[in-house]
């Protein structure tokens, strides 16, 4: 048995401590809006926020987590950061199919939480590892601008 | 020159390629770093450095082969990669100018594998590099090091290996260029590097200290990567644990030296790094070292663990040209470190594939075998085994679990696998590497399995 601090509340889950934590989130916890995309840490589709910071839930083993508080994208819009990213998005359309933007907005959140006023310079650094298929990146690249200029 | 200086010059070229000669052939034994005298295993009073540790004293004969099994680690080298069949052989070693050797099936496969091997001819093969027809092993089979093994616990692996089952896997023909495809000359090469003798305990040493020297020499066989080989390919043991390119990965300095070797490490942190593969703060074991920690060591009880940490302080320091390994995260910002400035392509291909789980500090969010900071690869600035944990990812299972990064070998050209590694070893380590599209191509060649 495994207890994990996800979006607040403590869930006590029936999973190996060598089960990636996207597996427990989605299968076990039901928050399914986290996305499995690669399964090798190359997409960027399940990032989720561990203690605010911007971790792969499809590598990361449930055991390895302890009492760290994890946030999900079911969770991340009560954040100031994560609800002006969420607003910045809606704002110009950032998303097409949808399939990434769960990990483009919780990357992009950790970003904001790091990095107030982010350059194009630090938006690559943050962002590179979260691909789009439908090349969303310009608008994306823009929302995080807008998100970090607006109160 | 007149005749008589002619001869004088003669007579001396002669006495130093004598004084060579003698020097490369007359190689000290492997524990003959240690003070003290030693004893043949009979007449040693104090606690028996060999066979199985005193818990499994009363275990059964294939029990205790297993458990020797493991400490010799036979698996390694006697199974191919990707899917090959434990023992049942196959694995390829590339031998640069020489060719290409390749591991045999062990499994008790009567026509392909050992089944028809007799005790004294098993014997043979690991003290004598004797194969069945008589024909002599090339020492890429470490019977160098097991020749040092005691017949009891050479027998008791036999055992195990037998009750195996059989694998019909025929051998692969050796590739090797001449005059190193004739196995006779091997028998030459014996009478001066095989020592073919068994281990003799030291008296002036711990029982402790003598149980973890025949671990380490005997069934480890840790020389066989760890020690710099002289021009005759034999191991130098005046350089003993020095570190050495091997197979196309670097085994390193594992000497006392404050720099580059054990110095700096605590009894704890080899006893951790030896039985799970990864020590907070030094890194985790990738490659060849990794398969040994999963595949051996991890199996050896926490007291032969302890011997062979003690076994493994005694080794008197040997200086290595490696530069002090960093231990302090990079900066959390890619602007900042020694890499700022530097718009690479390094950088751009470590921000989309690396920094997900290494992170730009080095400090793995998601798990402590993927943090970089204090890791020896990222300190050696040839970059050796950067690039090959980069060409081919870590799927190691541990004691801790599953540990995987994905190889990228084919998803990245020499060019970037080169620039990739370079940033690496520049921002995590102590000096960026140099390493071009042709290192890269290279040191694929070296681990290559066709």
């Amino acid at each position: 048995m495994v207890t994990l601090q996800i979006n607040g509340q403590a869930h006590t889950i029936d999973a190996p401590d060598d089960m990636p934590l996207l597996w427990a989130l989605r299968d076990i916890v039901g928050l399914t809006g986290t996305k499995f995309g690669c399964g090798i840490a190359q997409c960027g589709a399940c990032t989720v926020h561990v203690d605010g910071k911007a971790v792969r839930s499809c590598m990361l083993p449930v055991g390895a987590i302890g009492n760290r508080a994890i946030t999900t994208i079911e969770a991340v819009g009560d954040t100031p950061n994560g609800a002006k990213i969420q607003k910045a998005w809606l704002d110009i359309e950032v998303v097409q199919c949808g399939y990434c933007q769960s990990g483009q907005i919780m990357s992009a959140t950790a970003l904001l939480n790091r990095t107030p006023n982010p350059d194009d310079s630090d938006i690559d650094a943050a962002m590179a590892g979260n691909i789009c298929r439908c090349g969303t990146y310009v608008r994306i690249r823009q929302a995080i601008k807008n998100a970090a200029k607006s109160a | 020159m007149s005749k008589k200086n002619f001869g004088i010059a003669i007579a001396v070229i002669a006495v130093v390629a004598a004084g060579i000669g003698a020097w490369m052939v007359m190689i000290p034994g492997p524990t003959a770093f240690a003070s003290g005298s030693t004893v043949a295993l009979a007449d040693y009073k104090d606690a028996n450095p060999t066979g199985v540790p005193k818990e499994m004293e009363n275990a059964s004969l294939i029990a205790r082969g297993e458990y020797l099994t493991h400490a010799a680690d036979c698996v390694a080298c006697h199974t191919a990669k990707n899917g090959g069949q434990p023992f049942a052989g196959g694995l390829a070693f590339n031998l640069p100018n020489i060719g290409t050797i390749y591991s045999t099936n062990i499994t008790p496969d009567k026509e392909t594998g050992i089944g028809n091997y007799t005790d004294a001819q098993f014997l043979a093969a690991l003290h004598q590099g004797k194969r069945a027809d008589g024909q002599n092993l090339y020492p890429a089979m470490s019977y160098t090091s097991y020749t040092y093994m005691t017949e009891a616990d050479a027998l008791a692996i036999k055992a195990y290996l037998f009750s195996l089952p059989a694998v019909h896997a025929p051998a692969k023909q050796n590739k090797l260029s001449s005059p190193f495809d004739n196995r006779s000359l091997m028998g030459i090469w014996n009478a001066f590097y095989n020592a073919d003798e068994r281990f003799r305990p030291n008296t002036a040493q711990s029982a402790e200290w003598n149980r973890g020297a025949y671990l380490a020499e005997a069934m480890g066989h840790c020389s066989e990567c760890h020690t710099p080989r002289n021009l005759a390919f034999a191991m130098n043991n005046r350089k003993k644990f020095a570190g050495a390119l091997t197979a196309g990965w670097r085994a390193y300095n594992i000497t006392a030296d404050q720099k580059a070797g054990l110095g700096a490490w605590s009894d704890n942190d080899i006893a951790t790094f030896l039985s799970t593969g990864h020590a907070d703060g030094h890194g985790g074991a990738g490659g060849p070292m990794g398969e040994a920690s999963d595949n051996s060591l991890t199996f050896l009880t926490a007291g032969d663990i302890r011997a062979l940490v003690v076994y493994l302080r005694s080794v008197p320091a040997q200086d290595s040209d490696l530069p002090r390994t960093v231990n302090t995260p990079a900066p959390v910002s890619h602007r900042e470190g020694v890499t700022a400035g530097l718009d690479s392509r390094g950088e751009k291909i470590f921000a989309g594939a690396c920094a997900s789980c290494h992170d730009w500090t080095g400090v793995s969010p998601v798990s402590k075998y993927a943090t970089l900071t204090g890791a020896r690869a990222v300190n050696d600035p040839s970059a050796t085994n950067v690039a090959q944990t980069i060409i081919a990812g870590v799927d190691r299972t541990t004691v801790n679990g599953k540990i995987f990064m994905p190889a990228f070998g084919t998803a990245y050209s020499d060019d970037e696998i080169a620039d990739v590694a370079n940033y690496v070893t520049a921002r995590f380590g102590a000096k960026g590497a140099q390493l071009t599209a042709k290192d890269i191509a290279s040191l694929r060649k070296q681990v290559a399995q066709q």
